[in-house]
């Protein structure tokens, strides 16, 4: 009986293992493979055009102790995820409460919202704000309506950062749609009962909304943090392309491709990028390590 | 229906997986893959020498739409005189160019032929550029070019780069706001206390108009010319300079800011004087800037404001500016056929019909007999340009000065160079001590990417 069960699941495992075949090709030959081709490349002198040459630890050694690029351009990317995430997930939670009280036509709503998460990340919505956020742009045409002189947005090192934070924060539609699965998951009787009890709608959220949503917040919260991190085509396109002004746009990923791509370090970039990995690493490990403190599955029987 | 359906993506897939092997069993038929009017797939590079068979080049540049539609046209014409010769034009923006050409240049894919600027030198050092010596007399004729454009693209001892247009760096003035100002437009042999005071001073008549750009990075070289440095001193593989040879240029930049002539560093941020598109002295908000004088043209396009150009003001050894190559073409080493490379060059170079359509967009044509074309059908921003350019040839006759190559590593210099200017300029540093930074990263950069020879 027991031996049939395990035929059957080492059957049944073939199957899904051959349909997993081309992803698994996939992920061995484009992903795994690259990966240890940088790795190796990350200890190794390489200038793109001539064969590489073994330098050890070298270039670990010159990031962390000769390069204030790296620094300021890590703090920076931190910066920017510390504050681009947690505002882009409260935006997006807003916008799913309010398409939640059953307004007609959400579908149309949801989809509206969901478009710039489509667009958001592409070159030609970052010219946008360049434009919007432009020292005689509408941005600062609004201001001036109102007697105030705004400061030029994309061109001061001190501003330039906020507004890319915004345009993240634009991008709020995908956490957004996946809030609003996951509200209409939550019971109604919940509330109705809560209700009875006297609680108000802002009790209510704390104690009943915001609990019920913790499996969904922890996923976004990885998603975007995973996302965050890796923010390229703004910083490439607002800023100037070169990390300027005065490195305001130098984020982790823009430092990286040029020192791959434009200054012909591409040992030093594998570097960096192997960097970046353990960052993320590090800190998606953190919130799984956590998240048994703070994220509830209503499903599982003893509420853990 | 769905059976069908299951058919159709399954015949669609095989063809795909098939179409792929048969690829790479003849690598070069089709390189790059990012056109999509490529060679049909599978079809085998005819052997070299056949004149019937079919060749493709990919040729590569940076510009604007006006360079794009000249070099197309000229393209154009050459496929015509050689109908088994097919031609993909391929251009960016200048941001982004060189990122690309590198991309492409690691992966094996870059184009037959592409543009080089100063920066020739990076390239020449890793072996990626097609040595055109043994062409030279045969499918590429440069009886006519310059001796001293020759040597330019000279290096190593190979010839690896022929120039396509030649320019001396200026000053382009815009003369309207002279006019308004009340004051007299510049002229050769001022120097740089004129300039700051000029600055300043129309700055101060009119409302909402600077002076001049501030080009601390594109006139740096001319800066340590003019005081017999230079940026690289290429014979020795060194930096031609030290740190106490360029801070008075910077003090100098700094202190005209103080006195309101210069732009403020914001603007220059969002409008660049490289791009002509965005630059103030177009719009009309700044009277001076530094520029390369084949932009002369591009720059007058855009604006009904008289546009023109003085010789930069003088330093202790003259203008530190010569009459050079602004831009070349290269062969990639790797091409399958360098002998259509070189003819493509060629055409480029020596055609007279090409010189008519491309004009002086790249230069003034570097062979005395497209010169003397050109200047028969001159309009008046071309003779600005003609009498500018000759005066400066002129003036390194008795004040000679070597040609500039960018220093190895020339992207990374810019950038902390531009930096180091910004930190000046929104007051994160004094000039002391971001010159000091400056220079110290211009000496890891420079030793990082010096060739061992």
């Amino acid at each position: 009986m027991r031996a049939a069960k395990r035929l059957k699941i080492s059957q049944h495992n073939r199957t899904a293992y051959l349909f997993l075949l081309p992803w698994l090709i996939g992920f061995l030959g484009l992903t795994a493979g690259p990966m240890l081709g940088s790795l190796y490349l990350s200890l190794t002198k390489f200038d793109l055009l001539s064969p590489p040459t073994w330098i050890g630890l070298d270039n670990y050694r010159q990031i962390f102790t000769e390069d204030n690029t790296f620094s300021g351009s890590l703090w920076l990317t931190f910066t920017y995820v510390f504050l681009s995430v947690p505002l882009r997930l409260i935006f997006a939670l807003l916008v799913a409460m309010a398409l939640n009280k059953g307004i007609r036509a959400l579908g149309i709503y949801r989809t509206v919202y969901y478009i710039p998460s489509l667009l958001g990340g592409s070159v030609a919505i970052a010219i946008v704000w360049r434009q919007i956020f432009d020292g005689e742009g509408a941005v600062n045409k609004l201001l001036g309506f109102f007697g105030i002189t705004g400061p030029s947005w994309i061109s001061h090192p001190d501003y330039i950062v906020y507004t890319i934070v915004t345009l993240s924060i634009w991008q709020f539609g995908s956490a957004m749609v996946i809030f609003l699965a996951g509200l209409k998951q939550v019971p109604g009787d919940l509330y109705e009962a809560a209700q009875m009890d006297g609680a108000g709608k802002i009790g209510q959220f704390f104690k009943i909304t915001l609990p019920m949503l913790t499996p969904v917040i922890f996923f976004n919260l990885i998603m975007s943090m995973i996302n965050s991190f890796q923010v390229f085509t703004p910083a490439f396109v607002i800023g100037d392309g070169r990390g300027g002004p005065l490195d305001a746009t130098m984020f982790y990923t823009l430092y990286l491709y040029l020192q791959g791509f434009s200054y012909f370090n591409m040992g030093y970039a594998a570097a960096l990028a192997w960097l970046m990995l353990l960052i993320i690493g590090g800190f998606t490990a953190i919130l799984f390590l956590t998240s048994k403190f703070w994220v509830f599955y209503g499903d599982s029987k003893d509420g853990r | 229906m769905k059976k069908q359906m299951l058919m159709v993506a399954l015949i669609m897939v095989l063809t795909f997986v098939t179409a792929c092997s048969g690829g790479t069993s003849s690598p070069g038929a089709s390189n790059g893959g990012t056109n999509s009017n490529e060679a049909q797939g599978g079809t085998t590079s005819p052997p070299a020498g056949s004149e019937d068979a079919e060749v493709e080049l990919r040729i590569m540049w940076w510009g604007d739409q006006k360079r794009a539609d000249i070099t197309n046209e000229v393209l154009k014409l050459f496929q015509e005189e050689h109908p088994n010769i097919r031609i993909i034009g391929e251009f960016s923006p200048a941001t982004g160019y060189f990122d690309k050409l590198n991309t492409q240049l690691a992966s094996g894919t870059a184009a037959d032929v592409f543009f080089l600027g100063g920066n020739v030198v990076d390239y020449a050092t890793k072996d990626v550029l097609l040595d055109l010596e043994p062409y030279v007399g045969n499918e590429l004729d440069l009886s006519d070019m310059d001796e001293a454009m020759i040597e330019y693209g000279t290096l190593g001892g190979n010839l690896v780069h022929v120039s396509a247009g030649a320019n001396a760096r200026g000053i382009v003035i815009n003369e309207r706001l002279f006019e308004e100002a009340g004051m007299p437009l510049p002229e050769d042999g001022w120097n740089w206390e004129d300039y700051a005071r000029i600055s300043n001073e129309i700055a101060s008549k009119l409302d909402g108009v600077y002076g001049s750009y501030n080009f601390t990075v594109e006139g740096m070289d001319i800066y340590l010319k003019q005081n017999g440095k230079q940026l690289y001193d290429m014979e020795n593989n060194q930096l031609g300079f030290e740190e106490a040879d360029i801070v008075d240029w910077f003090n100098f930049w700094e202190e005209t800011a103080q006195g309101g002539g210069i732009v403020t560093p914001e603007l220059a941020v969002s409008h660049p004087q490289g791009d002509t598109s965005k630059s103030l002295v177009v719009t009309g908000q700044v009277a001076m800037g530094l520029i390369p004088s084949n932009q002369l043209a591009a720059h007058q396009s855009l604006t009904e404001d008289k546009l023109t150009m003085v010789q930069v003001p003088r330093g202790e050894k003259g203008t530190g500016v010569v009459f050079e190559s602004s831009q070349g073409l290269s062969g990639y080493a790797k091409t399958e056929h360098p002998k259509e490379v070189a003819m493509l060059i060629n055409f480029f170079i020596n055609d007279p019909e090409a010189a008519k359509i491309l004009g002086n967009d790249r230069g003034v044509p570097v062979t005395a007999q497209n010169r003397a074309l050109l200047e028969q059908e001159t309009d008046e921003v071309q003779q600005i340009v003609y009498d500018y350019t000759s005066r400066v040839s002129e003036a390194t006759k008795t004040e000679p000065f070597n040609v500039s190559y960018n220093m190895p590593g020339n992207t990374e210099f810019t950038t902390l160079a531009e930096k180091s200017v910004q930190e000046i300029g929104f007051g994160r540093k004094s000039v002391e001590q971001a010159v000091t930074d400056f220079y110290s990263g211009t000496v890891r950069i420079f030793n990082s990417n010096k060739q061992e020879s």
